[in-house]
């Protein structure tokens, strides 16, 4: 029972990975109807920031999260800005532009990747950050890293929350990802909005990204695997859904854990998608799938 | 205080407004009528900024509209009420309404627009906290017109406001149209029901095929048969003609 009770505290920790990466994804597919391809690269260039700042600018940790999660955002709504927005012009928004954005994401996704290893070349780069000794729980010694992904992405996913339900912008943000139309007619700047999104999407990846680093070394092609393991977190939790995202991720990180630890540690890789392809079998909207949408 | 000349616009390749002109002075209610299909709700449409019309000129209260962002043209003034009772099911009633005044800075302001909004509407003040999703049809138009209004519009216009309610409902609704006007408001209304249309406006523009086909004073057109005639096809000299009664 102890093993078991220790093997899911570990998949929760590492499943508020999944969790911020997903919520990511499902928040800029509300947003935008984008699938975004080229969002484990956002993860990656989050952690390749975060890895600058820390070991150049010799702050601590706790600043360096939160530029390096403002900066990344900032870099997304670059791209949105000058990339994807403009296969819109022929009219009809992101949901039109369908196919082409989708793959417009996959070459960016490669682009980015290429441009981290001009910078940063191949090599994974070590992220060592002073967390202190492990904590303990039971038999379990949790490493301080784990405790940090467990607080940075309760606290992330509180101020979302909280930005969504009780403020004016966050009225805006659900508006534009409902219904655009309507929300433009409420005075809504949809544009802006959708830029706001996106940042936010790529902001919640390069968290991911600046606390998974430490852990696992920060290299270019960092940004894949995560990206599909979330993506299956996504579809679980119902896509487009935030709290399915949450969900989602956490789903993933335990089944992984449990069967790393009761079935096999060498194919670990394979439990999200056996998971993933149970619940498309029973749920295909996922558990907790997301109402229809006006597409706008 | 809204003039539109020759608007030609439509969606993709297909052309719908073939220079459509019209006018609303301040206070006023204005109805425009037609069938289906003859260009009524792509007009608003172009009005209020969610489609770019191809040629003509849009002008509000002397200021050139026409091409602007939809959000630019509410803050300038000018909100369109859609068809549909397009609400947000997840948000409640009262966060459907505040987000009418999303460009609104003062607190201050969008309280008293509040408060308007459910004197206008008790039943949206007892269910302030309930769901839109929950609603009927009739209080769901109420939201949406709510919503319209919360931003202090100075011309609110209304798409097909009676359509799939029931004949108390929509009487109750036109009631509180009425009542709007008489606070000041200015009024463009498209509308199926010609009776209750005409009964409200004082002035009313008939579109058939992209244009005006018919205008006047309200009194007037609810008098004349072209105007029923040119939903069905025809006019009445030719409807004579056809079924050869002479007169």
């Amino acid at each position: 029972m102890g093993y078991f009770i220790d093997l899911v505290i570990i998949g929760l920790s590492i499943g508020m990975v999944y969790a911020l990466v997903a919520l990511g994804l499902s928040l800029i597919y509300s947003g935008l109807d984008l699938v975004h391809f080229a969002h484990g690269e956002i993860y990656m260039i989050g952690a390749f920031i975060g890895l600058m700042l820390f070991r150049h600018l010799g702050i601590g940790y706790v600043p360096t999260l939160l530029l390096a999660v403002v900066l990344t955002g900032i870099v997304g709504v670059l791209i949105e800005r000058l990339f994807y927005r403009r296969l819109t012009r022929a009219g009809g928004g992101y949901t039109v532009a369908g196919m082409g954005m989708i793959i417009a994401g996959f070459g960016m996704s490669i682009v980015l990747q290429n441009v981290a290893y001009l910078i940063w070349g191949p090599k994974a780069l070590p992220f060592p950050v002073p967390y202190g000794r492990p904590v303990e729980i039971g038999n379990l010694a949790l490493p301080m890293s784990y405790v940090w992904i467990v607080a940075t992405a309760l606290i992330l996913m509180f101020v979302l929350n909280l930005l969504l339900k009780k403020t004016m912008i966050g009225l805006a943000i659900r508006a534009v990802a409902h219904n655009k139309d309507i929300a433009y007619l409420s005075g809504v700047n949809v544009p802006l909005m959708i830029s706001l999104i996106f940042g936010i999407g790529c902001a919640l990846g390069a968290a991911a990204g600046v606390l998974i680093g430490p852990i696992n070394y920060v290299q270019v092609l960092m940004g894949t695997g995560v990206l599909i393991k979330a993506f299956a977190a996504a579809v679980v939790g119902g896509f487009g859904s935030l709290p399915g995202a949450v969900l989602g991720g956490l789903l993933v990180g335990v089944i992984e854990s449990l069967g790393a630890g009761y079935v096999s540690g060498t194919y670990k890789d394979i439990y999200a998608f056996v998971l993933l392809i149970f619940v498309l079998m029973v749920k295909p909207s996922g558990i907790l799938g997301v109402e229809a949408k006006v597409k706008a | 205080m809204l003039e539109i000349k020759d608007l030609v616009g439509g969606y993709g390749s297909v052309q719908v407004l073939n220079g459509a002109s019209l006018k609303v002075a301040r206070g006023q209610i204005v109805a425009l009528l037609g069938g289906n299909g003859t260009g009524k709700s792509t007009l608003l449409k172009a009005i209020s900024g969610l489609i770019k019309p191809w040629s003509g000129s849009i002008t509000f209260d002397g200021e050139r509209i026409d091409g602007l962002r939809p959000d630019l043209i509410v803050r300038r003034g000018l909100v369109q009420v859609t068809q549909g009772k397009e609400a947000f099911p997840g948000m409640t009633v009262e966060e459907n309404l505040k987000l009418g005044a999303f460009v609104v800075r003062d607190r201050a302001k969008t309280s008293r627009a509040l408060d308007r909004v459910y004197t206008y509407f008790p039943i949206l003040k007892e269910r302030r906290q309930q769901l839109s999703g929950t609603l009927s049809g009739g209080q769901l138009q109420m939201v949406c017109i709510g919503r319209g209004l919360m931003s202090s519009p100075r011309m609110i216009m209304l798409d097909e406001p009676s359509s799939a309610l029931a004949p108390q409902v929509v009487l109750d609704i036109f009631r509180t149209i009425h009542r709007i006007t008489q606070d000041g408001m200015t009024v463009l209304m498209v509308e199926q029901n010609v009776r209750m249309a005409l009964l409200l406006a004082e002035y009313g523009y008939v579109i058939k095929d992209g244009v005006i086909h018919i205008e006047g004073p309200a009194e007037k057109l609810i008098h004349d048969d072209n105007v029923r005639l040119s939903y069905l096809g025809g006019t009445v000299a030719n409807r004579e003609a056809s079924l050869g009664t002479g007169a």
